[in-house]
């Protein structure tokens, strides 16, 4: 009787042993993940994809290299450099009549919206479920204006693929990664230029 | 037998699953896209009928290291500012002579008297030895000077952050400043979009300042009232195009107009009521491939009493010399 109660004890803490073991290898690494995840998050070192929009030259393949049904590129405008203009070479077709009508439109899926501000200003506002950027308003933005529309890679659509192909074809190598904590590349102000 | 057939029908298989890796590969280089299917063509508006063109370049100056921001011409000499330097080319062939300036000048102009030289938020009087004389008071934030003009006692600075023209007396005293606003319907006041933003004083003594917004030019009296406008919004030959043209302006003897353009550079004559006369330079002899970046900036232009026009390419750092065709 005692013999059988000293091997059932001996039993029991050689499993026990080998299950607390395992959990404390879980926990451990459980918590070493998740300080890692953290520690990385904070220092800043992740990097996504990125357009730089001063090496872009409107090829036209980001809307349709991206891996993604829907490109993650996306026309954005900086409102800053804007001359809100009545002739906008972004959103007309050269030598279109200005009215907003489909025909004198430059962009392809018409997600481009004009806004009448005050007499003769005008502000041009991206509708980025239509955008599929193609970068025909950038081009004309840039051929006739002050350059304030151009291409970014929204994070909330890129799969942060390992190898981008966008950046792949890029004829111009203007994609690369960038700081995670600084993921967008937008265009300055003339008045602050050297400031920044 | 069997052993081998299959094994053909592998290779075979193989042999095409490669090929088409292969061509793939191959079609898919950035060098062998096919076209563009948004691509936007802005070549038709580079061509200018050559019946049109009435100057040819003749030769050049080159500015060397000098990363110049802008030109004037006065007494057979031109005057180029850049970096922290003035330098003064005379037209005869003599040597040219370099003066220190303070760093960043955006623009200067000269006259007998004086060579004032603007910085991006206030002016500098210089002798034309070069010597600093006066620093005038800083014109406040978002000040971006652009370019000044001189009629006699006065100084005409364009500032295009503010939208508006200060007017200072040559001692640097503040007298008045204008925004080109009026009670009529033309006057709705300067819009300038960018740092595009020019003046001139024609040898009729009026002061014409371009209102880029409008693709107009406009005179006004020497306190900033309206007199007359003329503008041209067009993508042809004969108008301004893109948000901010004329970008520069000069005026010849006779009160004609010289224009420059930026984006799809080039410049042209106008006569005093807004008509074409003649391209001077076409698009087709500045730079023609830029990235987003590099916009086609607009040349500064001077222009002597033989209708020679001098053109500051910022692309290159040179000043182009424009003559005109002898008629035959």
């Amino acid at each position: 009787m005692e013999k059988k109660d000293k091997d059932k004890d001996k039993g029991y803490n050689r499993r026990s042993f080998i299950n607390n073991g395992v959990r404390l290898a879980l926990g451990v690494s459980v918590v070493g993940t998740a300080a890692f995840t953290l520690q990385r998050s904070a220092s800043g070192k992740d990097y996504v994809w990125q357009i730089d929009p001063f090496k872009c030259t409107q090829c036209g393949r980001c809307a349709t290299e991206c891996v993604k049904a829907e490109s993650a590129v996306k026309c954005v405008h900086a409102y800053a450099l804007c001359g809100y203009c009545d002739l906008c070479g972004g959103y007309f077709k050269p030598g279109a009549k200005l009215q907003t009508g489909a025909e004198n439109q430059l962009c392809p899926t018409a997600a481009i919206q004009r806004k009448f501000i005050e007499e003769p200003y005008f502000e041009y506002i991206i509708d980025e479920e239509l955008c599929i950027g193609c970068a025909k308003c950038v081009k004309g933005c840039s051929a006739f204006g002050n350059g304030s529309l151009h291409l970014q890679i929204r994070h909330d659509l890129c799969l942060n693929c390992n190898q981008c192909s966008i950046a792949t074809n890029c004829p111009s190598d203007a994609i690369s990664r960038v700081p995670a904590s600084e993921p967008y590349i937008i265009k300055g102000n003339f008045t602050t230029e050297e400031e920044s | 037998m069997k052993k081998r057939g299959l094994t053909i029908v592998i290779l075979v298989i193989l042999t095409v699953i490669i090929g088409v890796i292969v061509v793939d590969f191959l079609n898919n280089r950035p060098d062998r896209r096919g076209e563009n299917p948004y691509a936007l063509e802005v070549d038709q508006y580079k061509v200018v009928d050559p019946e049109l063109i009435s100057h040819k370049e003749t030769r050049n100056f080159d500015l060397g290291l000098l990363i110049a921001s802008d030109m004037s011409l006065y007494d057979r000499a031109l005057y180029v500012s850049g970096n922290s330097s003035l330098v003064v080319i005379p037209l005869d062939g003599r040597p040219a002579t370099m003066h220190e300036i303070l760093p960043r000048a955006t623009c200067l102009e000269v006259d007998q008297g004086n060579i004032f030289v603007g910085f991006s938020t206030y002016v500098a009087k210089y002798s034309h030895e070069g010597e600093l004389l006066q620093e005038w008071p800083h014109l406040g934030e978002s000040t971006v000077i652009t370019n000044l003009a001189i009629k006699e006692d006065k100084v005409f600075v364009a500032d295009a952050g503010n939208r508006r023209i200060v007017i200072f007396n040559r001692e640097g005293e503040q007298e008045g400043e204008f925004e080109g606003k009026a009670e009529s319907e033309a006057g709705h006041g300067f819009i300038i979009p960018s740092a595009n933003f020019d003046l001139a004083v024609n040898s009729f003594g009026e002061l014409w300042v371009v209102n880029t917004g409008k693709h107009a030019l406009e005179n006004y009296s020497d306190d900033g009232r309206m007199r007359g406008y003329w503008d041209k919004a067009s993508f042809d030959i004969d108008g301004f195009m893109g948000c901010c043209n004329p970008a520069r302006i000069t005026v010849m003897e006779d009160g004609s107009f010289v224009t420059s353009e930026k984006g799809i550079v080039r410049i042209k004559i106008y006569d005093q009521s807004g008509e074409l006369i003649s391209v001077v330079a076409p698009p087709a002899l500045f730079k023609k491939e830029r990235s987003a970046n590099e916009e086609g900036k607009a040349p500064e232009v001077c222009v002597d009493e033989n209708g020679v026009v001098y053109a500051l390419d910022f692309d290159r750092d040179v000043i182009r010399v424009f003559e005109p065709i002898e008629s035959e």
